[in-house]
């Protein structure tokens, strides 16, 4: 068991206590920082202060080097705390997305979602609700501090100052918030109308390109570009309106803040002469004065938290389902080389009648054994039942192994090669070795690739593009085959593997597999026959029974295989000619 | 016709027509830079009445907040103002763009992805947007602020001025370099981001490949060093963001400590630097603001390079070489010409190309049908092409109705001719609109009657609103919209109809009710086809192209 799987990965509490240390350096750095922050208002209350006194002869000059050799330095190292704060904190978020999107990733692997029709798009989602959600806690965690603290430390350093200017300079910016609450309304329906405009518009172009043609055949080209007129003016005017609300809203809220200023420098002013409520000199003046301004800047900032934590916390509701710790299974070591036992081996898709009945046969290790039938007869599905992901009813065992029915996993004792080739954008040996460090030489040779993948610009290292886009059909279909070899497994079941290669290299391929499963059971499922002859055991399936037997054997019995067989030989034949 | 136009020769059309505004975007722009340096100077007089022990006026007080808020409102009049000049501006560059895809040659139409046209007009236009709402205009406006607190600056402390523009280049300086390592370290986080995502289609196309190897393990690694990839680019666009505003304060701090400590000392820095305090609390105030419209610059000029890229496209889509106009037409369709009269027409796709007509004669009568025959690839297509006016010949006339088609007007070419294409074309909107492709001379009546012809009347009627039921994805089956194919082709009772061949993959039954669709339609008219079972059906003349078709 990992570390990981011990704890509850769909608690939020999980995310932030993993990166306890980070938090520990944002907490002390933020505090220190914002608490900090009124370094700045009354340094430089005190150098205008200094420079009063100074002029007027009550203080020395060098008195104003040292203060100001102290405002360096102090600003200097609350900027510093500033800088590691804002490092850590991204660092924090970047650590959160990561973690997230790995058990999201991990849920995919292990659980049963991947087997959901639209999982990508749903997975894609779910990938943009976990960016959103991260989102949301960094700028949580980075305005608890830069909101929070650092206005408990203004407020404190007003009130110190004087508490009843305060209390009166402070009335304004809450009727500041309260009316961008207020107007948010229109603000947000604005910019949505003008949204929603331009995906008209977008859509409207791409429209007007497209069957630009088609217009044009039947002259609807002017009345066309009169519709797209149309669109462009509607889009104007909303951007416009969206545009302006938005901005004309800014300098509302802050004129109302700055409302108190006109307080401060009135009551402010007669503190300064003595005629106010408490006594104040030029400094605390000054002081309050700059502290009173950046209050007001930072509180019009303070809805953005709860907006943030607001959209973190739906976008958090979506994943949360799928951050749930999956069970991770360990690799069990493979089985010795043993008989492969089917015994009455039936299935059907749910609420259909059945595919195929009691299916039965033994195969020695080093065997092939031919699956063959006609188009839709379940060749494909009995091959699939070996995988362990379709539940079944009979039994399938390797030596003394049973293995369990129902979609379990079976410590991954068959090697299977399905359709389609599956790669991996990633070299060619990326993908045979799928992280299993080895030689891929002999598999490349087993497979008649060897001289090809040794022509490739890199070799063995050359990329293949998205889905082996770089290489040919049937180059696809033998790096498949070669990675279905190189991981070899007691029990190796072939889906049509030569489908998209040619006669020869088939029968060459063949041989190189009679070597290479000496010790394991081979089926081979393919409607070419022309192996047949060769394999071991030949199963035809017809009509939902299957029948047991070889290739003699079948010639003789059954009409259908000995026509199809020969159908396919003919035709071989006259291609050769 | 005035086709040579770009986007520079657009601003300048908008410029002009939009007179009042242009002025009122400027005085916006000067207001607001004035009205940024005057609140300080405000402040300077009311800390040196305070120093000087005098009460503060309440013109003073007043007069502060009265500034700050002016300046506020007039910068959200000027961001406000940029923005209606930017729409304005995009709308018409859409405009002249939409009026340029009537003057493109149809060949420009099939070589280019609709996608990269539409990302002409939606994304290229957008950066001409920014370079109006974050580049030149703010630009300019930043530039007027910074020199205009210098200025006033210079007024106030000869020393501080010049340690400001000192230090002006370098911080600047630093920004650019910040901004590009930024952007270079965002691209790559952004790539890598992609590289992350397109990790899980691939899982989930290959997952039974995954699970039968059991090696979940290391598709894990492979996306956590993918993601891990990503955030090393995203950390040193982190170490940028956060260790730049932090030097800016720092910087600002030093200036202001220098100033400071200068300013007490007597003799001749005092002079140099001098100062009341009132002048001192103003000084600190302009710093501080000193260092925004720097690194607004940066950013704006960051905005101006990648719109620069978007003007070059759009203007490259400007130039785009333009199909001829048409010869003048009669309003009405002649009678008593040939329908469709081809005279030693020579055509190719292009220089080089294969030459694919040669000298080639056909004349179809009114009334006629003609079938045209030839192996694929003979030219059949590109004849028909040549009859819709949608390519001219290199040598030799087309004529429809005696008029050379390109010269057919506009609204009356479907009293000319009607066309069923190769395949159906939806276009967004209702059932009717397919048919009369939202052209208002089509009548209800009118897209009823070419249902019926076609046999698709009964099954229009059965949906939930009939005409008025929105097309969309599934609602006709393929051999369905081949049938709306030929209703939008007759909807105007064309004299000719032209019948491309019919490539979609349709069943016996369903093909039989297209051809019944098509001998209804051809009743009466003049048809031209390349259709062969329709030729079985109804017979006519056979015209081969470029030697007899095989079988």
């Amino acid at each position: 068991m990992r570390k990981a799987e011990k704890e509850d990965t769909s608690r939020i509490s999980y995310y932030f206590r993993r990166e306890t240390g980070l938090l520990l350096v944002v907490t002390v750095t933020g505090i220190l920082y914002n608490i900090g922050m009124v370094a700045g208002p009354w340094f430089e209350g005190q150098l205008v202060q200094y420079l009063c006194d100074i002029l007027g002869g009550r203080r020395a000059p060098a008195a104003m080097l040292r203060l100001a050799i102290c405002y360096v330095l102090t600003i200097l190292f609350v900027q510093f705390m500033r800088y590691i704060k804002r490092l850590y904190v991204r660092k924090f978020a970047n650590n959160i997305s990561k973690r997230m999107k790995m058990t999201l990733y991990r849920n995919l692997l292990y659980g049963k979602q991947a087997e959901h029709e639209g999982a990508g798009a749903m997975m894609t989602k779910l990938i943009a609700d976990a960016d959103a959600c991260v989102e949301g806690m960094r700028k949580f965690t980075t305005e608890v501090f830069d909101t929070g603290v650092v206005m408990v430390a203004y407020l404190a350093m007003l009130l110190s100052y004087d508490w009843r200017l305060t209390l009166l300079a402070m009335l304004f910016p809450p009727v500041a918030y309260f009316l961008a609450e207020r107007l948010k309304g229109i603000v947000t329906r604005n910019a949505a109308a003008s949204k929603e405009s331009g995906g008209r518009l977008n859509a409207a172009t791409l429209e007007r390109i497209t069957n630009g043609l088609t217009y044009r055949v039947y002259g609807q080209e002017a009345a066309q570009n009169a519709a797209y007129e149309a669109h462009l003016t509607d889009y104007e005017k909303k951007a416009v309106m969206a545009n302006v609300w938005e901005n004309a809203m800014q300098p509302v809220y802050q004129v109302i803040s700055m409302l108190g200023t006109v307080m401060i420098i009135w009551f402010g002013g007669k503190n300064v002469l003595g005629t106010g409520w408490t006594v104040w000199n030029v400094a605390a003046f000054s002081s309050f004065f700059s502290c009173y301004k950046k209050l007001a800047v930072k509180s019009s900032k303070a809805a953005k938290l709860f907006n943030a934590v607001q959209k973190a916390r739906v976008s958090w509701g979506r994943i949360q389902p799928y951050l749930a710790s999956v069970p991770e299974e360990a690799e069990q070591p493979l089985l010795p080389p043993a008989p492969l036992a089917v015994c009455g081996l039936s299935f059907a898709y749910p609420g259909q009648k059945p595919l195929f009945t009691d299916v039965t046969f033994q195969a020695e290790p080093g065997q092939i054994v031919g699956v063959t039938g006609e188009v839709a007869c379940g060749k494909s599905t009995l091959g699939r039942l070996f995988t362990g992901e379709l539940p079944y009813q009979g039994r399938i065992a390797l030596g003394n192994a049973v293995f369990p029915s129902g979609g379990g996993h079976w410590g991954n004792q068959v090697g299977y090669l399905g359709h389609q080739p599956e790669l991996f954008s990633g070299t060619v040996e990326e993908n045979i070795c799928l992280g299993k460090p080895g030689d891929i030489a002999p598999v490349l040779r087993a497979v008649c690739m060897d001289r090809e993948v040794a022509e490739l610009p890199d070799g063995p290292r050359t990329r293949i593009g998205s889905g082996g886009v770089r290489l040919s059909g049937g180059q696809q279909a033998r790096i498949a085959l070669a990675r279905t070899l190189y991981h070899k497994r007691p029990v190796m079941v072939l889906d049509d593997p030569f489908s998209a290669v040619d006669m020869e290299t088939e029968a060459q391929i063949y041989e190189n597999l009679r070597q290479w499963g000496r010790d394991s059971v081979i089926l081979l499922i393919s409607h070419r026959l022309a192996l047949f002859p060769k394999l071991d055991q030949v199963l035809w399936m017809e009509h939902g029974t299957v029948r047991v037997s070889t290739h003699d054997g079948l010639m003789e019995r059954e009409e259908r295989y000995r026509m199809l067989y020969e159908s396919q030989r003919k035709g071989a034949e006259a291609n050769a000619e | 016709m005035r086709s040579e136009t770009s986007v520079t020769r657009i601003i300048g059309g908008t410029i002009r027509a939009s007179k009042a505004l242009s002025a009122l975007l400027l005085a916006a722009i000067a207001g607001s830079v004035l009205f940024a340096l005057l609140p300080p100077l405000v402040l300077e007089q009311i800390v040196d009445a305070l120093a000087e022990r005098r009460q503060v006026t309440v013109s003073l007080a007043a007069g502060y907040f009265l500034l700050v808020a002016a300046s506020g409102l007039l910068d959200a009049a000027k961001e406000s103002l940029i923005t209606v000049f930017g729409q304005k501006v995009t709308h018409r560059v859409r405009s002249a763009m939409s009026a340029k895809l009537l003057r493109l040659p149809a060949a420009y139409y099939i070589e280019k992805e609709p996608g990269v046209t539409a990302s002409r007009f939606v994304n290229d236009v957008n950066t001409v947007d920014s370079l109006f709402a974050s580049g030149v205009i703010s630009m300019a406006a930043d530039v007027c602020r910074l020199f205009s607190i210098l200025l006033v600056i210079f007024t106030r402390s000869t020393g501080l001025g010049l340690l400001l523009l000192a230090a002006a280049p370098l911080l600047f300086w630093m920004t650019r370099v910040f901004q590009k390592r930024m952007l270079a370290a965002q691209m790559e986080s952004r790539m890598a981001v992609g590289r992350t995502n397109q990790q899980i289609p691939e899982t989930l196309k290959n997952i039974r490949t995954i699970r039968v190897f059991h090696r979940e393990d290391y598709m894990q690694r492979r996306y956590g060093d993918a993601i891990e990839q990503g955030y090393r680019a995203q950390e040193r666009s982190n170490f940028y963001d956060a260790v730049y505003s932090p030097i800016v304060v720092t910087v600002s701090a030093l200036l202001v400590g220098i100033v400071m400590a200068a300013s007490a000392q007597g003799g001749a820095a005092r002079s140099f630097f001098g100062m009341s305090a009132g002048t001192a609390a103003a000084l600190i105030a302009y710093v501080g603001s000193f260092f925004d419209p720097l690194e607004s610059i940066g950013m704006e000029i960051q905005n101006i390079q990648s719109a620069v890229a978007g003007v070059r496209r759009i203007n490259e889509f400007l130039r785009e070489p333009e199909r001829e106009a048409g010869a003048k037409a009669p309003g009405s369709v002649p009678a008593g010409v040939p329908a469709v009269q081809l005279s030693g027409v020579s055509f190719s796709y292009g220089k080089g190309e294969r030459e694919i007509l040669r000298d080639f004669d056909l004349t179809v009568q009114e009334g006629e049908s003609v079938l045209l025959a030839g192996r694929t690839g003979a030219g059949k297509s590109t004849l028909v092409k040549l009859i819709l006016g949608l390519y001219e010949p290199e040598a030799g006339q087309v004529r429809v109705f005696g008029t050379p088609p390109a010269g057919i007007p506009e609204a009356e070419k479907r009293r000319w001719f009607g066309y069923v294409e190769q395949q159906f074309h939806p276009v967004p909107g209702t059932v009717g609109d397919q048919v009369s492709l939202r052209d208002p001379q089509v009548s209800e009546e009118q897209i009823r009657k070419a249902l019926v012809t076609v046999g698709l009347w009964d099954t229009v009627q059965d949906l939930p609103e009939g005409i008025n039921t929105p097309c969309g994805e599934g609602l006709f089956s393929q051999g369905q919209l081949q049938l709306l194919s030929i209703a939008r082709a007759i909807v105007l009772e064309p004299k000719l109809l032209l019948l491309d061949e019919i490539t979609a993959n349709l069943d016996s039954k369903t093909e039989a009710q297209v051809l019944a669709a098509l001998q209804a339609a051809s009743l009466h008219r003049t048809v031209l086809s390349i259709s062969h079972r329709l030729y079985e059906e109804n017979g006519g003349r056979k015209v081969v192209i470029g030697g007899e078709a095989p079988l």
